[in-house]
């Protein structure tokens, strides 16, 4: 519990954390506010929902970046050594990066469905547009999952990768700038298993994509990308030399 | 059983080799200067000693072990490897905070080493904001945390002003005298000299010497410098007593190894040779230092 209360301490200690989170406010809120608020009313149609409820990539950028912060925040500026002086077990110290990567996933995912729900579907009910409240709930709970996922990627990429340019352009690159990419040119059959389609799959394929994979199957996949990187990451972190 | 120990302790990065076959030891209640210029293989010995690096070959133990198996680390070893170690962004306090958390310490022991580093009325600033000298205190107040009962400190005095560097010394020999075992590395035997009682010199990854800082000063076989206008008279009565001599140059002056001052001051006196001059031949213990591990500082 001590390391885990200091993980925590040290995250809402820095003016990133809150700039980030904050920065998702805005961003969330003027995404929902101009899809739902702007544009003709027949434009609005229930097909185009999915979309504003699925918010911003932006966003995932910003939760990953948070989770990548948290483990390479520690070689970036040196604090590696006090660290792992305090707590020699090392994997002890990724567990606790990682719930408090949970934890910064969920507040993301809160705060997503605050700003997205409350601001964005008010106003498409008040332009009486109707919306599928199953399928709203599917699409919350994909993305929200999708947010504490997408955070717990960073935080195992970042004990991987401890660079943390290299760890936060890479996770750019995996999941904004190559996303849909690289499938095409393996196919979709193959891509649809990529961390980015995977994502989009779990978030609940509202473009309707073929080869996507549901909601349940993208997300243990994308699961399955965070255990895997966790226990490279304790590997690594184990037999890393802190020089 | 010393405080740390390292034996035979080698650690090789690719083809380079940092540390060579080092063995030496480190005791209660004295403060050790670890020496060496630049890239000797101090941080590395360092950093092996503490875990953070492992050896090649040989071993590196603090109270006997290696330093994964301490029980309570923190309580056992304070180290400070690098005083820019610290997120910019906090507070001094809030990056206390985190490692007294992790430490299970309460808060209060994070205002108690901020007041001995007399830091209290920086706590609140964010670190981007401290002088290199109150990161060095900083540093110094986290390795504290633990009221260890071994400090290991990396250049602390680096960045300091003399003002600093008088703080340091009497707050390290305080330390010191409580009964804790005290090793900080340095490049510059100047920055530490008054304040240590033993050093360990190194060289190359190789050890130089150990022993106390006396040792140093009698190893020291630097010549005597005579002047005298019966110089040749004089040269022979030295070589027939054993010292060593040279001519520097001058007629009159001479280079004179293997004899202290008293000694070749008597001998010139029971002879009846006026002396012009004898003086030490003009170097200190730093030039010292420098003849042990390596001349410019700079080993690789």
């Amino acid at each position: 519990m001590n390391i885990l209360r200091s993980e925590f301490l040290k995250l809402i200690s820095v003016r990133t954390t809150w700039l980030l989170l904050g920065a998702m406010i805005l961003i969330e809120g003027a995404v929902a506010g101009l899809l739902a608020g702007l544009g003709e009313k027949k434009d609005l149609r229930p097909a185009n929902v999915p979309d504003l409820l699925i918010g911003t990539p932006l966003s995932i950028l910003f939760v990953f970046t948070l989770g990548a912060l948290i483990s390479t925040n520690e070689f970036r500026h040196g604090t590696a050594n006090s660290t792992f002086l305090i707590t020699p077990r090392r994997e002890r110290v990724i567990a606790a990066k990682l719930v408090v990567g949970f934890v910064v996933g969920l507040v993301a995912a809160l705060e997503y469905i605050a700003v997205n729900a409350g601001l964005g579907l008010s106003i498409l009910s008040s332009r009486d547009v109707t919306v599928n409240s199953d399928q709203a709930v599917d699409i919350y709970l994909g993305v929200g999952i999708g947010f504490i996922l997408i955070c717990l990627f960073g935080v195992a990429l970042g004990a991987v990768v401890r660079n943390q340019v290299a760890a936060i352009v890479g996770g750019l690159a995996l999941f904004l700038a190559l996303r849909g990419t690289l499938t095409l040119f393996i196919g979709d059959e193959v891509g649809r298993y990529f961390p980015a389609e995977s994502l989009l799959g779990l978030q609940g394929n509202p473009k309707g994509k073929a080869l996507l994979l549901d909601q349940v199957d993208g997300g243990l996949v994308l699961a399955g990308y965070c255990l895997a990187l966790t226990i490279a990451g304790i590997f690594v972190t184990r037999n890393r030399e802190i020089t | 059983m010393p405080e740390l120990s390292v034996e035979r302790l080698v650690k090789r990065y690719g083809q380079t080799l940092a540390v060579d076959d080092l063995s030496f030891t480190v005791d209660s209640g004295v403060v050790t200067g670890f020496l060496g210029p630049n890239g000797s293989g101090k941080s590395t010995t360092m950093r092996a000693l503490l875990g953070l690096v492992r050896p090649t070959s040989g071993r590196a133990l603090v109270l006997g072990k290696p330093f994964y198996e301490l029980t309570h680390p923190v309580r056992s070893v304070g180290a400070s490897l690098d005083a820019k170690d610290v997120h910019p962004g906090r507070s001094g306090r809030s990056h206390l905070r985190t490692l007294a958390a992790a430490a299970g310490l309460p808060s209060s022991r994070v205002d108690e080493v901020l007041d001995m580093t007399e830091l209290t009325p920086a706590r609140d600033r964010r670190v981007k904001g401290y002088s290199m000298g109150m990161r060095q205190r900083l540093a110094l107040a986290a390795a504290l945390l633990g009221d260890p009962r071994i400090l290991m400190l990396d250049e602390p005095a680096n960045g300091l002003d003399p003002q600093g560097m008088r703080w340091l010394r009497d707050i390290l020999r305080a330390l010191a005298s409580e009964g804790r075992a005290v090793l900080i590395s340095s490049h510059v035997l100047s920055e530490v000299e008054q304040t240590v009682d033993q050093v360990v010199v190194i060289g190359a990854g190789r050890l130089v010497m150990q022993g106390s800082l006396a040792d140093l000063v009698t190893r020291d076989q630097r010549p005597s410098l005579v002047r005298s206008p019966r110089a040749s008279e004089l040269r022979e009565l030295l070589e027939a007593s054993g010292a060593s001599v040279s001519a520097d140059g001058r007629p009159d002056t001479l280079l004179v190894h293997h004899a202290t001052t008293e000694q070749i001051g008597t001998l010139a006196a029971e002879h009846g040779i006026a002396l012009f001059e004898l003086t030490r031949s003009v170097g200190t213990l730093e030039d010292r230092f420098l003849e042990l591990t390596g001349e410019g500082g700079h080993v690789r």
